[in-house]
């Protein structure tokens, strides 16, 4: 028997619309997000990565319900929450839990420490008096903090430590899955060890799937089991993280690779390809494949026709016209 | 021959809190043409070593309390203000991680531009406005004439960075200071200007110093690198000695604690430990009698917790501040 995925999504799309003019009329919409698939198993950690702008902190927001999907389906271990609201979706929102990128900002500066990663286990019902506190030291020392900070502010703790609160708040309700948008971004790398090693190991420990929001290539290879690529509200390139970083197929992911500085002076990038150009605006992505402005490799059929997302092996999805299911991945080469 | 020497320069903030050694004694030297990598975290002084250099520390919290900025054997610490605004944006050039900040929202590009060209080299507008075209053309913006009369929300990320390179450059000067110069930036954009820096780089012979936390931007671009902890420095080396013998414990923890994208000693499906240098940097408005890494090093003694260590060479062109380089380098082989 296999189980229900902890979250899945179905051909999310998100558009929000544009406003302008002394009427504030509705002049069109940005597709933030248009058409996203995915699923994440037990346990497992799906990367989204992609630049400014391609709709994957939207991805996370619109899983968590901080906002409607125009359309789509969006599923808890298994029950369908896109229409849920107010007292029905309360259980699940126990279910889905996020950690946040700026630890400074996320964490309300007139509470304790241990208030705030005791509230929510409060507000759902879970522990309260003794109790509550004896759960949110055991969280402390979880997440390797000492407990006798629990009367402190959160001005008092470091970037590193605010965010070992913020991941002890999201795991006091026992969540089943963690949305984690840019959760080490804002942190200095000795310190960004410390969490990821922490996540890593509550995951192990708990079960728990991530979604693991990032720009950060590296930080991905590190945690994720499978990363998707994304581009302009849509998913290019999906597979397990040995596949994609040993044989990316779609000439974003491989633009991205090349691109990321390797700390390593030996390894000089000769002949690598620099994207030209900037990201197209979401509010009027190039047509046909949203790509094609900056990809090296378009055919004139790249600017008409949509390419789908398809399994070209297993496990592995691209969504490239010149990427055929069961093509060899042979290296392609740029037309003019 | 060195174009800029900085000598033991010590910046000090006076807050409520006491005296904050942002650069407590940090000595280096920028060759003509080379490109100066100063890595390390946040808090280390590396920015505002940076801002010494130039004079903008603002006098209200902060000074420069010691040392020296020799550039081309003029002392700029000792210079009166009026002297120091001649080398702004003339001889010494910086430019800034946030480019959306420093541009005026209320002027256009070209503007901005001519505006530093006449200021130090006292040309005619209309011909600081051809120059103006001309560097737009340098950094690669398409179509400069009509950018030229563009204001800086028109443009993107990648070209507001562009048009900042363009302006630190107007005057063709000896030193450039790039600042987190591609961290606001996505990492395709990231490749574009970073491969720009160094091709004007050759082609101006401007020296850079380039200040980043980013270890893969400073392989990528530096010649020779300075790594700083908790306002001193703690190691310098060619960027290929560093690489492949980093002897200060710092160092050493920092390479090992980045997720590496070339990581080939990945296993399939499990997910290697990263190596965490264990506790935090200190607070700076405490004096630190020995080595400021000490609390988090694994080879500390108590002479290291005692006593400041100085910078020894170790090989040719490589530094280090450590006591116990030997038993760091035995452990490391």
């Amino acid at each position: 028997m296999s189980e229900a995925p902890s979250l899945e999504v179905r051909n999310l799309v998100k558009h929000f619309p544009i406003h302008s003019g002394l009427l504030q009329r509705r002049t069109g919409w940005v597709r933030a997000v248009d058409g996203v698939s995915f699923a994440i198993k037990r346990g497992e950690t799906l990367g989204l990565v992609g630049e400014s702008g391609c709709g994957k902190s939207t991805v996370g927001k619109t899983v968590l319900k901080l906002m409607e999907p125009s359309s789509g389906q969006i599923l808890i271990e298994g029950t369908d929450v896109t229409h849920l609201a107010g007292g029905a979706m309360w259980p699940h929102r126990r279910r889905i839990q996020t950690v946040f990128q700026d630890p400074y900002s996320s964490l309300n500066p007139r509470l304790t420490a241990g208030t705030i990663v005791g509230e929510p286990l409060e507000n759902f019902g879970l522990a309260k008096g003794s109790e509550k506190e004896a759960r949110v030291a055991a969280l402390f020392e979880r997440v390797g903090l000492r407990p006798d900070a629990m009367n402190r502010y959160t001005h008092e703790f470091s970037g590193g430590q605010r965010q070992r609160l913020g991941i002890a708040k999201a795991l006091s309700v026992n969540p089943d899955v963690i949305v984690a948008d840019e959760p080490v971004s804002a942190l200095d790398v000795s310190v960004q060890a410390q969490v990821l090693n922490l996540m890593i190991d509550l995951q192990d420990e708990y079960r728990l799937a991530y979604l693991f929001i990032s720009h950060d290539l590296a930080v991905m290879r590190h945690i994720s089991h499978r990363i998707a690529v994304m581009y302009l509200g849509r998913i290019v390139e999906l597979a397990d993280k040995r596949t994609l970083f040993s044989a990316p197929q779609h000439p974003y992911t491989e633009a991205l690779l090349a691109a990321a500085p390797v700390p390593d002076p030996k390894r000089k990038k000769a002949g690598r390809v620099v994207l030209k150009g900037d990201v197209p605006s979401p509010a009027k992505p190039p047509s046909g494949c949203h790509f094609h402005t900056r990809c090296p490799y378009a055919l004139p059929v790249c600017r008409q026709q949509d390419p789908p997302l398809i399994e070209v092996a297993p496990g592995h999805h691209v969504a490239c016209l010149r990427r055929p299911a069961g093509g060899d991945p042979v290296p392609l080469t740029p037309t003019a | 021959m060195n174009v800029l020497e900085v000598r033991d320069l010590a910046t000090h903030f006076f807050t409520l809190d006491g005296v904050v050694r942002a650069v407590d004694g940090v000595s280096f030297r920028l060759a003509r043409g080379e490109t100066l990598g100063i890595v390390g975290e946040s808090g280390c002084g590396k920015s505002v070593t940076a801002l010494s250099i130039l004079r903008l520390i603002p006098p209200e919290t902060g000074r420069v309390v010691g040392g020296s900025v020799l550039l081309e054997g003029q002392d700029l610490v000792k210079l009166p203000e009026s002297d120091m605004r001649a080398i702004r944006g003339h001889r010494i050039s910086m430019i800034f991680q946030e480019p959306m900040t420093s541009l005026n929202p209320v002027l256009t590009i070209g503007t901005q531009i001519a505006e530093n060209v006449v200021r130090h080299t006292g040309v005619s507008w209309s011909a600081a406005l051809d120059r103006a075209r001309e560097m737009l053309e340098l950094v690669k913006i398409a179509d400069p004439r009509r950018r030229l009369q563009e204001y800086p929300h028109q443009l993107s990320g990648g070209m507001r960075q562009r048009t900042m390179i363009a302006i630190a450059l107007s005057c063709n000067p000896q030193v450039l200071i790039a600042d987190e110069p591609t961290t606001a930036l996505d990492v395709t954009i990231q490749a574009q200007i970073l491969d720009l820096m160094l091709e004007l780089k050759e082609k101006l012979g401007t020296a850079i110093i380039m200040i980043t936390h980013d270890l893969g931007v400073i392989a990528e671009t530096a010649q020779r690198v300075v790594v700083m902890y908790a306002g001193r420095k703690v190691e310098e080396a060619s960027v290929d000695q560093l690489f492949a013998q980093p002897a200060h414990p710092y160092t050493r923890g920092l390479m090992r604690a980045i997720p590496r994208l070339d990581a080939e000693a990945e296993v399939a499906g499990r997910r290697p430990r990263l190596q965490e240098i264990p506790g935090i940097v200190p607070a700076l408005n405490q004096p630190i009698a020995g080595c400021a890494f000490a609390p988090r090093c694994p080879f500390a003694t108590g002479r290291c917790r005692a006593e400041r260590p100085p910078l020894i060479e170790t090989a040719a062109g490589h530094s280090v501040a450590c006591w116990e380089t030997a038993r760091v380098l035995e452990a490391a082989a």
